[in-house]
């Protein structure tokens, strides 16, 4: 998909006059960008371990070229339904304050810049527990991609929190 | 000065040169920290020396990166370090006081280099606090000069000077006499010159000076400081540059005409009362001892990450050479019979060679993260003195074993536990000097901190000579606690009932001290060491003294476990908790009242489903009967885990599970496989006293 680089002379008022580089993924029928500065690398599924009574969010941890990293199921973290890897599953390795994670999605179809005069404030299009990771919506030719704002998707570290999240996820 | 707390502050150093500077002094300073305290009394003329040179290296690098603050109190204790050197004066236990004061600013003084916000640290008391401890020669004369004494007495300029000045001139650059005086009634003179000529150099070009550079940096200069000075600023801001600076009391700066100075003959007029005559022409390569003495070092500073970076490496290769044995052994299986001797040959000796390579690589690496445990052991003499001093008691340190290394990460963990178990010592194992008196001890009570190594430990023994562990207070405090029965209390014996010490909440202290009583402290101790695979035991005589040993792990980056899974996943249970394993079917199993016990050597063991106790929640599908019992320990509870499969020993490297997932009960970290999937390692030591408290309840 080739995007034109907008000049922004003539913005309208309230949205960001600067593009964004982003990588696109589904999580189920649903698309989502992350800032490509956060994004280390994008692998296909390894070999997860389990962690016992982690929460249901956490898949486990895995081997990153000797690096423990932790894998949050993504699906299950944005609420939406989590189904069995295909062959077009895939980990986005992406770097945090929580240091290296691994984001499981169904599948991460490409990596472009959305000019910033079509990219809309959530508000009116993203409701509840939602608002919390997404910081904007854009229209792209012909579907909506949720901008996702990496450390709000992220459970904090403090245990409490994480939990409360979950139940407002969950609600 | 004047000095703004959260103000930002400026130095002349770039980003990178942070750290060195940062890291040398750091190093100056915990040399200081524990030099100074041996230099009380009689102290022998190297450490007297050595001490000297690390204040003048500190004062050095203050003054090159522009610390003015930082410069000035060095500078002062500097003079004081001096007179004691000189044998002017006698390091008592004020001066020793004083300097170690002055110590404690100067690390304040330092951080504000990293953080660039001024601390708000003040440095003037404690300058003068220094100062007053030397004879009266900095003293104001009883006839002060007047301040403005020194403006008749013109100085001679010589044609060197005079030509540069000439030179500078040419560059539009304005040349200045700058006369300073200093207030009569400073008790500094000295130090203040020396921040007026800091500040003139700052301004720009200084050419010349009475007195002479040496006489100020010796701290001997007095109340007037005459400069010439070439600037590209104007007269105003040096004025108010040099105003800026404390005591003073006027500042004349006048623009000098180079023809001026050329015919000034009737200048041989005498000079002020006490003040020296001298001119030294100062050239910009005359610049003060500005950088540290470097010593020929046989050692280089390597950067942690680093380090860990190749540990990484070494872990990948570890794998490698796992996976090529495995695939060795598949090989000689499919060739048995074909010709292929030859191919296998080689492979072989390759990965016996790899094999080789690996295992020498990573004890390099290994042994290159190891510190000797001198590094924690520099700042306890001072502790102890400081805590001692507060206790109101006479204590004396001794340390041996400095030199036994152990791995970065033991040391960074190490630190605190083991001022904690000192502290203790000082606080409540040694006796006030009264009392030790009336049971016939020396009146300086002894405090011995000695560190070994045998086989794969590392041990730390804190002696002391107090009055020991009295076990009759503890059963009673126990039992008053409600933590146990009168009848149990006493049916204990004396060595279970000083592991009673660990408890939390359990001080037999008379009274809660500033620095320890609260009953909070030891169990915490026992806890960290735990965590760290290690343990804590205490021995006591009442009466004669105590001693607690720690002992630990010589690394925490790799340890040996057993390996087993449990439900699909596989575990790494450290073997220094695992007393021994065996099959279900030859174990003395028990079930009752939905308890399940193991009988092992005449002890009573509670059994767990490994998987179980961690929390997962998937079923267990292995038959019964085909399973395998564990029996692990902690401290001296004992408790057995049931797991799926053994898989064997193995030597594990410890990798942490992070942030996010890192607190999960029950697990300490991550371990790489042969196969490259991750297997977690078990947190024996929590488990166990876990599972264990319900069963010490009972007994």
């Amino acid at each position: 998909m080739a995007m034109k680089l907008t000049e922004s002379t003539n913005d309208t008022a309230g949205s960001e006059a600067t593009e964004e580089h982003v990588v696109i993924f589904r999580l189920a029928d649903e698309y989502y960008a992350l800032d490509i500065q956060t994004v280390q690398e994008i692998v296909r599924m390894p070999a997860i371990t389990s962690i016992p009574g982690a929460d249901t969010w956490v898949e486990g941890v895995t081997n990153l070229r000797g690096r423990v990293v932790p894998v949050i199921d993504l699906r299950r973290r944005c609420g939406v339904e989590a189904s069995d890897p295909t062959a077009d599953t895939r980990i986005v390795v992406v770097s945090s304050s929580a240091g290296m994670v691994g984001l499981i999605v169904d599948a991460v179809t490409e990596v472009t810049r959305i000019p910033g005069d079509q990219i809309e404030p959530p508000g009116v299009l993203v409701t509840g527990a939602d608002n919390a990771y997404i910081r904007g919506v854009a229209k792209l030719e012909n579907r909506l991609v949720s901008l996702m704002d990496l450390e709000g998707v992220l459970p904090s570290l403090v245990d409490g929190e994480a939990e409360s999240a979950e139940h407002q996820l969950a609600a | 000065m004047a000095s703004a707390k959260g103000r930002r502050l400026q130095f002349d150093l770039d980003d990178e040169d942070v750290k060195l500077f940062c890291e040398e002094t750091e190093e100056q300073i915990e040399i200081l920290d524990s030099a100074l305290v041996q230099m009380e009394g009689e102290p022998d003329a190297d450490l007297v020396q050595q001490i000297f040179r690390a204040a003048h290296t500190l004062k050095g690098a203050s003054a090159t990166i522009g610390h003015k603050k930082m410069a000035s109190l060095t500078h002062a204790m500097e003079t004081v370090l001096d007179a004691v050197r000189t044998g002017k004066r006698k390091p008592t236990s004020e001066v020793v006081d004083a300097l170690l004061a002055g110590l404690d600013t100067l690390r304040i003084l330092a951080q504000e280099v990293t953080t660039r916000v001024d601390s708000g640290a003040e440095t003037t008391t404690l300058e003068a606090n220094l100062l007053g401890l030397l004879e009266a020669t900095e003293a104001p004369t009883a006839s002060p000069a007047p301040a403005k004494a020194a403006r008749p007495a013109e100085r001679p300029i010589p044609a060197a000077v005079r030509e540069a000045l000439a030179h500078e001139a040419q560059l539009g650059r304005s040349v200045l006499r700058v006369t300073v005086a200093i207030d009569p009634a400073c008790q500094l003179p000295s130090i203040r010159c020396f921040q007026v000529l800091q500040e003139l150099e700052e301004q720009g070009t200084v050419h010349a000076t009475w007195p002479d550079r040496a006489t100020i940096e010796n701290g001997t200069a007095e109340f007037t400081l005459e400069a010439i000075l070439t600037s590209s600023s104007d007269e105003d801001q040096v004025h108010a540059a040099i105003l800026d600076i404390t005591d003073i009391a006027g500042v004349e700066i006048a623009p000098l005409a180079i023809d001026e100075a050329e015919d000034s003959p009737a200048v041989i007029a005498a000079p002020a009362p006490g003040t020296r005559p001298q001119l030294t022409v100062v050239t910009n390569d005359a610049a003060p001892d500005k950088a540290p003495v470097h010593k020929a070092s046989q050692s280089v500073r390597i950067d942690v990450e680093r380090l860990d970076g190749l540990m990484n490496l070494v872990g990948e290769l570890v794998i490698d050479r796992t996976r090529l044995q495995q695939i060795r052994e598949q090989l000689s299986v499919v060739i048995k019979g074909a010709n292929l001797k030859e191919l296998e040959a080689n492979f072989e000796e390759t990965t016996a060679h790899l094999t080789r390579v690996t295992d020498e690589l990573q004890e390099e690496i290994m042994r290159s993260r190891m510190l000797p445990v001198r590094s924690v052991l520099t700042r306890l003499p001072r502790m102890v003195r400081d805590t001692a001093a507060k206790c109101g008691k006479k204590v004396e340190l001794v340390m041996s074993g400095e030199e036994t290394e152990l791995d970065r990460s033991v040391i960074e963990e190490i630190s605190d536990p083991l001022v904690h178990v000192l502290r203790n010592a000082v606080d409540h194992g040694i006796e006030t000097p009264e009392e030790r008196l009336a049971a016939g001890k020396p009146e300086v009570g002894m405090v011995t901190v000695r560190a070994w190594n045998q086989e794969a430990s590392i041990y730390l023994s804190i002696e002391d000579d107090g009055h020991g562990i009295d076990c009759d207070a503890i059963r009673r405090k126990a039992v008053e606690k409600g933590l146990l029965t009168r009848e149990a209390a006493d049916a204990a014996t004396d060595d279970a009932v000083r592991q009673f010490v660990f408890l939390p909440g359990l001080s037999t202290a008379k009274k809660v001290t500033d620095v320890s009583g609260r009953g909070v402290g030891m169990d915490i101790v026992r806890t960290n060491i735990e965590r760290l695979n290690g343990q804590v035991h205490v021995r006591s005589v009442l009466g004669k003294g105590s001693e607690f040993i720690i002992q630990l792990p010589l690394t925490l980056a790799t340890t040996k476990a057993l390996m087993v899974t449990s439900r699909g996943t596989v575990y790494a249970m450290p073997l220094v908790s695992v007393t021994e394993a065996l099959d279900e079917g030859a174990a003395e199993i028990h079930r009752a009242a939905g308890q399940t016990t193991l009988r092992l050597r005449d002890r009573l063991l509670p059994v767990r489903d490994l998987g179980e106790t961690l929390g997962d929640s998937r079923p267990n599908t292995e038959p019964p009967g085909s399973r395998f019992v564990v029996a692990a320990r902690h401290g001296d509870r004992h408790v057995a885990f049931m797991v799926d499969r053994l898989l064997g020993e193995q030597d594990v490297v410890v990798k942490s599970l992070g942030g996010l997932v890192g607190s999960r009960k029950g697990l300490t970290g991550a371990t790489i496989l042969g196969d490259g999937t991750l297997g977690l390692i078990i947190d024996i030591a929590g488990l166990v006293s876990e599972q264990a408290s319900s069963t010490l309840a009972a007994a």
